[in-house]
């Protein structure tokens, strides 16, 4: 055990050894954070696999008596979830890729060229933000309908694009802003133009930060339920986030089949948030609270 | 540019680049055709259609001019001050309540350890799953007799096994339930919030501190709070804007329980009048008073980013 210097060294900013309350503390709360968060997806799971009976007599089993999946096949017997789940890919994907090139270019405008009314147009991008979505059920309804593309994708890909760009673009211009100027101009001097710097300087320089944007608007995206539910009726355009709620008859709630039918529709975003918490993290911090 | 004493500055942009505004223009256009289109039009259109009546169960009356009736109607609507003052009881309630819970999770999501990866999993878990399975998945958990919150008290003896707690259909219980889910939903976002001003704290400031012989309670409460004071309050302003907005959370709470004048919000009732009465007149008029609320707190923040500025 090296105690002394361990201690002496938490100035450098070593992790110092924590006294033994205070690690208590921490252990206790780190458990009880992971269990809180963790514990009804854990339970939504268990549910799938169990057999109606087990869940229907407390005390409840934790452990199935026999674990069965036969309720994922059930998930697409009963509706046609595969197609739910891929509308929801398709529409996800392609709003993240428009919204975040949309906000990328609105962003290096707000961020890095000279703007006379710089600030108004921050506070609108913010103001963007605010608009409540049941307000815009009825007249984009209207609009759709107009346009014919009721039960389409870009009757929701425009939607759900147009309601992730200022969360985007906030990101965004926090994340250019940090990037100093002299780069650009310096690739400028050595007979880039400015699309060229913009493309070999601040791009791939602020990919942390086009990845924080990307996670914000497919999570927002495949996770939107009121627009989904409004503008896409008819089956074979459905997304996921809709999906779920079709398992549940008039008087029944078939418990086992809705828990395996939400276990598929969380995987994206539950694998995004596993692979890139740490960049998620780092990338929402490196500037979005200065806002 | 042959010149090299002429001031790089002036000389470094080229002839082919377009002036620096009319590029700004042209890379703020698809935004804003976006914005114009999907979010501004709509929102104008709301507003007109508050103007007029129009109900699509009777069509025949066609969409007359009714100048402020809708909100006449609204202001003597008990329903909707009911909705009103369930969305500031929840907003309240749920706003405190992600406060308390999201701020020790930033704090203890900071502190390294073993665990930090899965303690910010378990962090941003409920910040990405969609609020309609929230809703769902605490519907199940909060079931009437199987749920495993009786499960729970059963086996500590609590209640019996045969009499179990109905917590959607008892009118209190079910809005307890219900601030707990939106809190369990929403301290993810004040957390993430707040993480990112912990990370925000430069390291020697503490450490001064300490080397001063300030105590770590002190040195949370006179640094760390402080400086966290730009991050809470933009985690404040986010999380009542989406207080007032509340919408799929009850939706789907409602539609388990019966207790329906407890749990709506004007979210919710916006939407019943709109698409389930299919009245657009008085939809509009509400979504009007929905977003007015929203407005107000928006102006709050834009003085704060403005008066932060100065």
């Amino acid at each position: 055990m090296t105690v002394v210097p361990r201690s002496r060294a938490s100035t450098l900013g070593d992790a110092p050894r924590l006294p033994l309350h205070e690690r208590f503390v921490k252990g206790l709360g780190l458990t009880v954070m992971i269990l809180g968060g963790l514990f009804p997806l854990a339970w939504m799971f268990i549910t799938s696999i169990s057999a109606e009976t087990d869940l229907q007599s407390l005390p409840l089993r934790y452990i199935p008596a026999n674990p069965n999946f036969g309720n994922y096949g059930r998930v697409f017997s009963e509706q046609p979830f595969g197609t739910f789940f891929l509308n929801s890919l398709i529409v996800s994907s392609v709003s993240t890729v428009v919204a975040v090139v949309i906000a990328a270019l609105a962003a290096y405008a707000l961020a890095r060229l000279n703007l006379k009314r710089r600030g108004l147009l921050m506070t609108l991008v913010v103001a963007f933000s605010m608009f409540p979505v049941v307000s815009l059920v009825v007249p984009l309804f209207r609009l759709m309908r107009g346009a014919d593309l009721l039960n389409s994708y870009p009757a929701l890909i425009l939607p759900y694009t147009a309601l992730s760009l200022p969360v985007a673009i906030l990101v965004l211009v926090a994340f250019f802003s940090s990037i100093p100027k002299d780069l650009e101009a310096a690739a400028m001097v050595d007979g880039c133009s400015r699309f060229g710097a913009l493309w070999r300087v601040v791009v791939p320089l602020s990919a942390p930060g086009m990845v924080t944007a990307a996670l914000l608007v497919f999570v927002n995206s495949w996770n939107e339920f009121l627009l989904a539910l409004s503008f896409n009726t008819r089956e074979t355009m459905r997304t996921v986030s809709v999906g779920v709620t079709l398992y549940q008859g008039e008087f029944s709630f078939p418990w086992p089949i809705i828990s395996a039918a939400i276990i598929i529709a969380v995987v994206p975003v539950v694998t995004l948030i596993v692979i890139f918490q740490k960049r998620f993290v780092a990338g929402l911090t490196a500037g979005g609270v200065k806002a | 540019m042959a010149n090299p004493t002429i001031p790089r500055t002036k000389s470094r942009r080229p002839r082919r680049d377009l002036s620096e505004g009319a590029l700004a223009l042209l890379l703020l256009l698809p935004a804003a055709l976006v914005f114009g289109a999907v979010l501004l039009y709509p929102m104008l259109n709301t507003l007109w259609l508050s103007l007029h009546a129009q109900k699509l169960t009777e069509p025949w009356l066609g969409t007359p001019f009714v100048g402020l009736k809708n909100f006449q109607t609204m202001l003597g609507d008990a329903r909707f001050w009911n909705a009103l003052r369930n969305t500031l009881f929840f907003g309240l309630m749920t706003v405190g309540g992600s406060f308390l819970v999201g701020v020790p999770m930033a704090l203890l999501a900071h502190v390294k350890s073993r665990l930090q990866w899965l303690a910010r999993v378990a962090m941003l878990l409920p910040w990405a799953l969609p609020p309609v399975i929230t809703g769902l998945i605490f519907a199940w958990l909060f079931n009437g007799q199987y749920g495993v919150f009786n499960d729970w008290l059963v086996r500590l003896g609590v209640v019996s096994a045969q009499e179990p707690v109905r917590w959607l259909s008892t009118p209190g219980l079910a809005v307890a339930a219900m601030v707990f889910t939106i809190v369990w939903k929403t301290s993810s976002f004040v957390a993430l919030i707040v993480l990112g001003g912990l990370q925000g704290v430069p390291k020697d400031l503490i450490e001064a501190a300490e080397v001063d012989g300030a105590t770590k309670v002190q040195s949370f409460w006179r640094i760390i709070v402080p400086l966290l004071v730009p991050a809470l309050t933009v985690a404040l302003i986010f999380r009542v804007i989406a207080a007032v907005q509340v919408f799929d959370v009850p939706y789907v709470f409602i539609s388990q329980a019966p207790a329906q004048n407890l749990l709506e919000t004007l979210g919710v009732y916006t939407y019943t009048q709109s698409i389930t009465f299919l009245d657009f007149g008085y939809g509009a008029a509400l979504s009007v008073a929905l977003f007015a609320v929203s407005l107000a707190i928006t102006a709050l923040y834009v003085r704060y980013v403005r008066g932060g500025d100065a």
